[in-house]
This record gives C-alpha cells, sequence and structure tokens, in this order.
C-alpha cells in the first residue's frame, strides 16, 4: 500500500469532542438510522462571532447574513436567530422558515430567482430584496402599488465589472445587472421611488480570487456615487458570500496527496482512484493535461480571515485599502457567507454495512449511505472520514501509528444504491485501521452544503435524520466548545435555543455520554 | 560593439566566476551564467526571439496578434519584439504576482488578460474552464493570432541548444561543468543547456530546481506545476529538489550584497539550491570540480515581492513627526470635540476644517467648507513640520475619529495650539443628521 497517504479533517473542539464520544454517536444512529446529520449549533454563533471581530477591526458595520441554502436545518437557523445575524433567504420556504425562527424583517435579504408569491411575501413583511435586475424591479413596484404594500428596500446586484489597465476576466454569471447598464438602472429606481428605495448595491462572483472581488468592490463603491450624484441615498455594500472553508487539518497531506495524485494519472505510481479517475487530469503523450477539478481544501486563508484579507486589499485604482474606501464613503458593508459560516457545525454518520475485498483486491466499504447523503464529492471536497469503531476499540486518528490489528489501510465507499456509480468517493480512502461491519464513519464538516443540498429518496433509502446536539454549559459567550457536560440531543424540528437551556435543567442525568 | 538590431545582442552572456570566499566551496569553483545580461533583461529573451522569429513577418501582414500564457519575463521580451516588428501583443496569464510587472507590460504596450480565480462552489462537471476555452479560440482555423507556445514549443529548447549550452562549454575551454544547475519554469532553458552538456560528457550532473509547493518563486514551477510542461522531462534531471520562497531571497541578497550581481529570486533560488546541494559533496571531494548555475533576471522587478515577504530587508528608520511614534496616552489626549459642539465651534470661530480621507469619498460628500487632505497626504507634509498656522484653530475629520485623533495628537505635540479631533467622525456627523454638500 505504501504510505498511507491520509486527508485528516480539520477538527474544532466541539467537533472533535463528540467524535470522542462513539457511545453517544453509535446510540444516536442505533436509534435514528443510518445516514445520520448531526448538528452543531453552538459553534454558528462562534463562527459568527469571529466575522464580527473582522468588522470591529476595520471599524465596519452592517449584516452578516448566513446563505440560507446551505442547510435547511431548523436548529442552526433558530440559532442563529437568537444573535445578533442575519439570514439570506433564496426561496419563499426559506423566507418563511426564517420568520417562524423568529428573524425580524429587517435581518433578512431575499435573495436569488424569485416568483412572485416569494416577492409578495418580502415586500408585505418588509424584508430587503436583493433585486436582480430591471423587471425584477418593476415587477416589485408594480407588486407594491397592487397590493399597497409598503414601500420596499432593495439591494441592485451588480455584475460585469470593468478593470483598468490589465483586463481581469471574471466568469459570466446568469445574475445581476452589468454596471454598464447602471445609468438605465438608476432611472428605473427614480421611476419606481414611491414603491421601492435603494438601500445599495451587492454582488456575488463565484470565485476564490482576491483580485476579482477587489475589482467588483471598487465597482460597487463607484456604484453608490452613482446613486449621491443623483440624489440618493443608499447605505450598504453586499459583497456576498465565497469566503471558503479549509476542510484539512494538514497542508503537507494535502501537498503530498495532490503531487500522488498526480503521478498516479502520469501512471509514475499504482492509482489512486476507482477506475483510476483523474478529478480533471488525464495524461497525453507523457504530459500532463486538464485543470484539477478539486476544491482547494487546505487553504490558509479562508472564512473571517479571507474576508479580512479582502478588506485590507488594494483598491485597484483608487489605492486605498477597501476597508477604508467603505469607511470613508460611510458605507455599510453585508456579507452574506453560507460554507464559511456553517464551518464544523454538522457531521454526517454512515453505518458501515459490508467491508468485501474484490477479485481485483481492492477492498471495498459498503455504507448504509449514498453519494448524495454525503456530498462532499460533489463539491470537490477531498477528506477522510473519522472512524467511530462500534465496539469503543481504539481507532486512533492520531498519527501515532497503528494500533489495532489491521493497521493501515486502503479502501473505496461504496453507497447504498443499486448503482454503479453510487461511490461516496472514487478515491482510495486510507484509514488507520480497517473498518468492520457495525462501525461508523463520520463525515465531518459536511454543514455548509455537503448534507441536505442534493439527498432524496431515490430506491426509498431513507433520507437522514437530523439531530441538534449540545453540551451543559457550553455557549457562545464561553470560550469555544468548553461546555465540559454530557452531550445533549434533539431531533432538529424540536430545537430551539430556550429549550436547549430548560431541557438542561429538566434532566438530571445527560445522555448517554462516554468520554474517556 | 556596433549592431544593426537589438536583437544581435541577445545571447553571448558572460560566464561570472563567484568568489569562493562568498560560497564556502573549497574544491568546486562556482560559475553563474549572467542571463540577467539580455537586452530585454533575461534568459527569456533566447526562447523568445527564437519562437517569434518565423511567425513575425506573416503576422505582421495578417496583422495578427502575437499571443503568449506568461506573467513574466516571456511576456516582456515578446512585448518588446513585437513592438520592434508593428505587431500588436496579448498575454494571457493567471494571476500576475508581481505587480510591477503587469505595469511594465501595459507600459510596453502589451494586453494583458488576467484569467479568473478557481471556482468557490465548484462543479466537477463543468466544461468552461477558462484555459481550455482558450486553447480553443487559438485553434480555430482562422484564429487571428500567433501563438508561442512556450511550453511546448521546441524553439524555446532550441535557443539554448544553440545558444546557451555551447556558449557555457566554450567559456569553460571546451569541457562541460560537472555540475550544472538550473530552476524549472517552461524547462527550456534546464532541457536544452542539459543536452549540450551530455553530448560533450555524459558525466554531468543536471540538478533541476522546483518550489515548494505552498511557496511561490516567479519563474520557477512546483513539482505539480511541472507535469504540465510539454518541454518538461524527468529524465533529464539527474537530481530534482525543492527550494523555498525563504531560500530565493536570501540567495538574491548574497548575489546583491557580496557578489555584485543584482539578480532576481529565480537567480537567487538556483544560487541557493547550488550551494545547498554543492555543499554536500564538496567535503568529499579531493580534486577540482565546476559547477553553473543560471541567473534568469534581475533583482528591480521584484521590490513588491520582497516588501512583502521580507520587509526587514527594506526597513527604514521611523520619522520623527509621524502618528507611529505616538503613545496611546498621547493620542488617548487628544482633544475631541462632538458633532453638536463641533457644529456650535465652526459657526462660532471657523476653525479650519481638515477631511483626512481620501479624495474619492471626500467628492461624494464632505463637510461644507473643509479642504481635503489624504491622511497619507497629510503624514508626508508633517513629516517636514506644522502645515497649519498655528494662529488659526483646526478641525480634523475621519470616518470614525480614530485617524483624527492620531493627527490631532501629533499636531498638538508639534505645538499647534488649538488642534481638535471630529469624535465618531464623519459617520457620527452624518447619523447626527448634520449636513454633508456634494460640490
Amino acid at each position: 500500500m505504501g504510505v498511507p497517504l491520509y486527508l485528516e479533517p480539520r477538527l474544532a473542539p466541539r467537533a472533535a469532542s463528540l467524535l470522542a464520544s462513539g457511545r453517544f454517536l453509535h446510540a444516536l444512529a442505533d436509534g435514528l438510522g443510518s445516514p445520520l446529520n448531526v448538528l452543531l449549533p453552538d459553534q454558528l454563533a462562534d463562527n459568527l462571532a469571529r466575522f464580527r471581530a473582522v468588522y470591529r477591526t476595520h471599524r465596519l458595520t452592517g449584516r452578516i447574513f448566513f446563505a440560507h441554502k446551505a442547510n435547511r436545518s431548523s436548529a442552526l437557523v433558530r440559532r442563529l436567530a437568537a444573535t445578533d445575524a442575519g439570514i439570506d433567504v433564496a426561496s419563499l420556504g426559506e423566507l418563511q422558515h426564517a420568520l417562524g425562527a423568529g428573524f425580524t424583517p429587517d435581518r433578512i435579504v431575499a435573495t436569488g430567482p424569485k416568483t412572485p408569491e416569494f416577492l409578495w411575501l418580502a415586500a408585505r413583511t418588509g424584508v430587503v430584496v436583493h433585486v436582480d435586475g430591471r423587471a425584477e424591479l418593476e415587477q416589485l413596484a408594480a407588486l407594491v402599488r397592487r397590493y399597497g404594500l409598503p414601500r420596499a428596500d432593495v439591494l441592485l446586484r451588480l455584475s460585469e465589472f470593468t478593470s483598468e489597465g490589465s483586463r481581469v476576466l471574471t466568469r459570466p454569471s446568469r445574475f445581476g445587472t452589468p454596471v454598464a447598464e447602471l445609468d438605465a438602472l438608476l432611472t428605473t429606481v427614480e421611476r419606481c421611488a414611491d414603491a421601492v428605495r435603494p438601500a445599495g448595491v451587492g454582488y456575488h462572483l463565484d470565485t476564490t480570487s482576491l483580485a476579482e472581488k477587489a475589482v467588483a468592490l471598487e465597482g460597487c463603491v463607484r456604484a453608490m456615487d452613482a446613486f449621491r450624484a443623483r440624489g440618493l441615498d443608499p447605505r450598504a455594500v453586499d459583497i456576498g458570500g465565497g469566503f471558503g472553508v479549509s476542510y484539512l487539518a494538514d497542508g503537507e497531506q494535502w501537498e503530498r496527496y495532490t503531487t500522488e495524485l498526480t503521478q498516479a494519472v502520469m501512471g509514475r505510481r499504482p492509482a489512486l482512484t476507482w477506475r483510476r479517475h483523474g478529478y480533471g487530469l488525464s495524461h497525453e503523450a507523457g504530459t500532463l493535461r486538464g485543470t484539477l477539478a478539486l476544491y482547494p481544501a487546505h487553504r490558509p486563508v479562508a472564512a473571517e480571515k479571507y474576508l479580512d484579507a479582502l478588506l485590507s486589499h488594494a483598491a485597484p485604482t483608487l489605492g486605498r485599502p477597501l476597508a477604508t474606501l467603505l469607511l470613508e464613503g460611510l458605507y455599510e458593508l453585508h456579507i452574506e457567507p453560507g460554507r464559511a459560516l456553517a464551518d464544523q457545525c454538522g457531521l454526517t454518520l454512515a453505518r458501515v454495512v459490508e467491508v468485501r475485498d474484490t477479485a481485483s483486491g481492492e477492498r471495498l466499504v459498503r455504507l448504509a449511505a449514498g453519494a448524495d447523503d454525503v456530498a462532499l464529492e460533489e463539491h470537490g471536497v477531498l477528506m477522510d472520514p473519522v472512524l467511530v469503531p462500534r465496539d469503543g476499540r481504539q481507532a486512533a486518528p492520531d498519527a501515532g501509528g497503528p494500533v489495532d490489528a489491521g493497521g493501515p489501510v486502503g479502501v473505496h465507499l461504496a453507497g447504498n444504491l443499486c448503482l454503479e456509480a453510487d461511490m461516496i468517493t472514487r478515491r482510495t480512502v486510507f484509514l488507520p485501521s480497517p473498518p468492520r461491519e457495525g462501525d461508523l464513519l463520520a463525515f465531518v464538516n459536511t454543514a455548509g452544503y455537503c448534507m441536505d443540498f442534493r439527498a432524496g429518496e431515490a430506491q426509498r433509502q431513507p433520507v437522514a435524520r437530523k439531530v441538534a446536539v449540545w453540551r451543559d454549559g457550553d455557549a457562545a459567550e464561553g470560550p469555544e466548545g468548553s461546555g465540559a457536560g454530557p452531550w445533549r440531543w434533539c431531533l432538529d424540528e424540536e430545537y430551539w435555543p430556550v429549550v436547549q437551556q430548560h431541557r438542561t435543567r429538566q434532566h438530571g442525568g445527560g445522555e448517554d455520554a462516554d468520554e474517556a | 560593439m556596433r549592431l544593426d538590431s537589438i536583437t544581435d545582442a541577445i545571447g553571448d552572456t558572460p560566464l561570472v566566476r563567484v568568489d569562493p570566499a562568498v560560497h564556502g566551496l573549497r574544491h568546486i569553483d562556482l560559475y553563474a551564467k549572467l542571463e540577467m545580461l539580455n537586452p530585454f533583461g533575461s534568459v527569456k529573451d533566447r526562447a523568445a526571439w527564437n519562437m517569434v522569429r518565423p511567425g513575425l513577418k506573416a503576422a505582421a501582414e495578417g496583422r495578427h496578434t502575437v499571443v503568449e500564457l506568461s506573467s513574466g519575463n516571456t511576456a516582456k521580451a515578446l512585448s518588446l519584439l513585437a513592438g520592434m516588428h508593428g505587431v500588436s501583443f496579448k498575454t494571457v496569464t493567471n494571476r500576475i504576482r508581481i505587480p510591477e510587472m503587469r505595469d511594465l507590460l501595459l507600459l510596453l504596450g502589451a494586453e494583458v488578460e488576467e484569467l479568473p480565480g478557481q471556482t468557490e462552489c465548484l462543479d466537477p462537471s463543468s466544461t468552461d474552464d477558462p484555459l481550455t476555452l482558450f486553447h480553443q479560440e487559438l485553434s480555430g482555423s482562422d484564429s487571428p493570432y500567433v501563438y508561442t507556445d512556450q511550453y511546448y514549443n521546441a524553439r524555446n529548447t532550441e535557443a539554448h541548444l544553440t545558444g546557451t549550452g555551447p556558449e557555457i562549454v566554450a567559456d569553460l575551454g571546451g569541457r562541460a561543468p560537472d555540475h550544472f544547475i538550473a530552476c524549472v519554469g517552461t524547462a527550456g532553458s534546464s532541457t536544452g543547456v542539459a543536452r549540450v552538456l551530455r553530448a560533450h560528457d555524459p558525466a554531468v550532473h543536471v540538478l533541476g530546481l522546483v518550489a515548494h509547493k505552498a511557496d511561490f518563486i516567479p519563474g520557477i514551477r512546483t513539482i505539480d506545476e511541472v507535469q504540465g510542461v510539454g518541454l518538461f522531462d524527468p529524465a533529464t534531471y539527474d537530481t530534482i529538489a525543492t527550494v523555498t520562497a525563504d531560500d530565493a531571497i536570501e540567495g538574491m541578497v548574497t548575489l546583491a550584497r557580496r557578489c555584485g550581481m543584482p539578480a532576481g529570486p529565480t537567480g537567487g533560488a538556483a544560487y541557493s539550491g547550488a550551494v545547498r546541494h554543492l555543499r554536500a559533496l564538496d567535503a568529499e571531494l579531493t580534486e577540482r570540480r565546476t559547477a553553473v548555475f543560471i541567473v534568469c533576471d534581475r533583482i528591480e522587478g521584484y521590490l513588491s515581492y520582497v516588501r512583502r515577504r521580507r520587509p526587514d530587508l527594506l526597513g527604514r528608520p521611523v520619522h520623527r513627526n509621524s502618528v507611529a511614534t505616538l503613545t496611546d496616552a498621547e493620542v488617548a489626549a487628544a482633544t475631541g470635540i462632538d458633532v453638536a459642539a463641533a457644529e456650535r465651534w465652526i459657526a462660532e470661530d471657523r476653525p479650519l476644517v481638515v477631511d483626512l480621507r481620501s479624495p474619492f469619498s471626500y467628492a461624494a460628500l464632505h463637510i461644507a467648507g473643509s479642504v481635503n487632505i489624504v491622511d497619507e497626504l497629510c503624514a508626508e507634509l508633517i513629516e517636514g513640520g506644522l502645515p497649519f498656522s498655528k494662529s488659526r484653530p483646526v478641525l480634523l475629520a475621519c470616518p470614525v475619529g480614530e485617524q483624527s485623533a492620531r493627527y490631532a495628537a501629533l499636531l498638538t505635540r508639534m505645538g499647534h495650539p488649538d488642534v481638535r479631533s471630529l469624535s465618531g467622525g464623519i459617520i457620527a456627523w452624518r447619523d447626527a443628521g448634520a449636513p454633508l454638500v456634494r460640490e
């Protein structure tokens, strides 16, 4: 097998402590089935506080909106309602969910493609509407007039920002109004002034590149100036999300892995994937072709650090740091992180139902979960699951070497559908000890887009249930994960920030917890 | 030396011995092949000229554009060569990570297109990889481009096969060196030179240097990136070793400060990698050996690269009249004035109102009658002394009252009798409903 090419997940203290509670996790999966999604709502409040600290460093004000689409969980949304954060909703259902969870309309922004019903409820309740273009603006204004609704606050989504000097290319987007059409948009805003009030402008770019975002952010500040020139007084620049997450604990592992994957594609080492899949790379006459289609799983600068880097980045033509530009323009900054706020907020448990060796000598581990239940691969995230053994034998995820008789092993993870392609990952996964039937594999950090975005009921296989878990005394105010009490749980839809306290007081003992 | 064309000055670069007192090798003579002395400033002049020469005439007639994927010296050389021949040049790059290079390319008349960054919401089935689209555009039958294709073009290697390699052998009296060290970028120079040297002496040892994966060294690829280079063949190198950005800068500083060779980071990396590799061998040697490494380009274009990684190398003394010298107590003691009081003060005593924000923000909205001195400029003025008369009070304003408090403290220390800082800044002013104008 050679040296096991681990890609160990980065674990925040809360998730690490949960994974050490094997009997608790097994009891949950025994009772609620596999796959099972486990959420850590308190982590969300900690992540929020880290973003807020970056705002403070740069003396900026404005809202941090959680992109609801990252996860359908009620527990996460309700926990967030108990903070000062806002929420970004992209459908009628999400808007209803947010209102029902306790978000007041001033803390909600409605984005994405909208139906008339979605627009009506947003305008009726006074939610800020992130408007895609002139057509949507006019549709909203007509709705407001026709149903006698209050004047709607709108953020105008811009796109196709231009740079000076070198041309910074950006992937075309289906959304937003090109800045070249700003004048026409402003004229529409003025014509609809009886029905809508411009609260600001925004962009959302699907890129990891700071330079591209700097061009867009400066473009927004210039657009705000065009509003002022017409006597309007917009206050906020909304820069969307895309702050990223670092999934892996160890950058060296990521680098070693990608190098070995390249070598494997070049045929210079044994395959590292099921049926020699190349993750976008291919091999042609001794030269590597293609681009590695993987999420950069180890990112030294992600989440709030990425925001900090962007705000410290110089504006491409005005020269000042972007934070200074916003501050000097007297603007608020809105952000809409999804993945980055949900970082470390949940994991997906899957039961091992079969372990066998194929005729060609590959070890196949079949799970009671499908690829759509653990959508890490779908998002290009390569990260090892953590083995949670049934019998409490030590799994030793640390680098201490083999502790189980079996020692490190390379396996392929197959899903529960009767479908050749239903592999949890096409990668050979290296585990520190061999999994056995009845063990659980915990796929950590799935709360952002990798938990329920695609999960369905194909073949009448069960959709994963969701539970929220917490520990006594753990609250966002204390040091992270400081709660020392036993783990508690409830079904996701039963979770309320008050119930958490209430239950803790009512029951004397904890759930079955087994910290060593 | 009288030449008809600047292109005649390409090549024939000197091979200069590095003082043993600097590198400390006792049995090895270490030579630097000074490719930085090519007319456009780098080793790429040779490849660029050799690659573009055959297509230039047709390009000029057909009004075609020369195009290359380069964010550095190849683009620089091609810009100059294209300009000389009345042809336009476009470079398509991933991010240019050396800002000076972007401005330089624009100054030289190149068109620069920067490719988008990696997508944040990855779609593994996507087929719109920007580089793939670029290649499709170029390979169209009526493409208006002449693509020099430096990573695959055999004429890149050929430039060194006929130029750099034979020059080294000639300068060593018809012998190949025992060791040849080169950084791997397009692999053109290392492959071409290695082939010539091996033809003279199959025993020559070739060391290829690649960048550490997490690092960025201009002109050097990482071990994964070289796999995508058409000219790269692992068999060219007896050893492939890794160098870091720190190695590159250390080497660069040694060459510049001690050897009189103002080399860029690629040359610095080659020097560091060479000395590290040779030092281990040197201890066991009894007879003399020679080694040659390539100095690709010059130091001047990499100031921002050094500033980001090793600001200590550019350390400057702090000026006495600088906000950096203020103590927390001095800043806390600065006189603040709230919005309501400031409005009255302006009406009664007409202080000079100085807005420290950028001209762009000032132009958008400001306090009527204020003057705009952006903080950077204010700092520069103050270094020379008090820029305001002591006879008139001064009200300083910035976005939140933080910068203005610092400048108020500094001006007070310098002897101004009445400087006040607008507490809460222009934001508090606006939030209190005080008037702002746009003129």
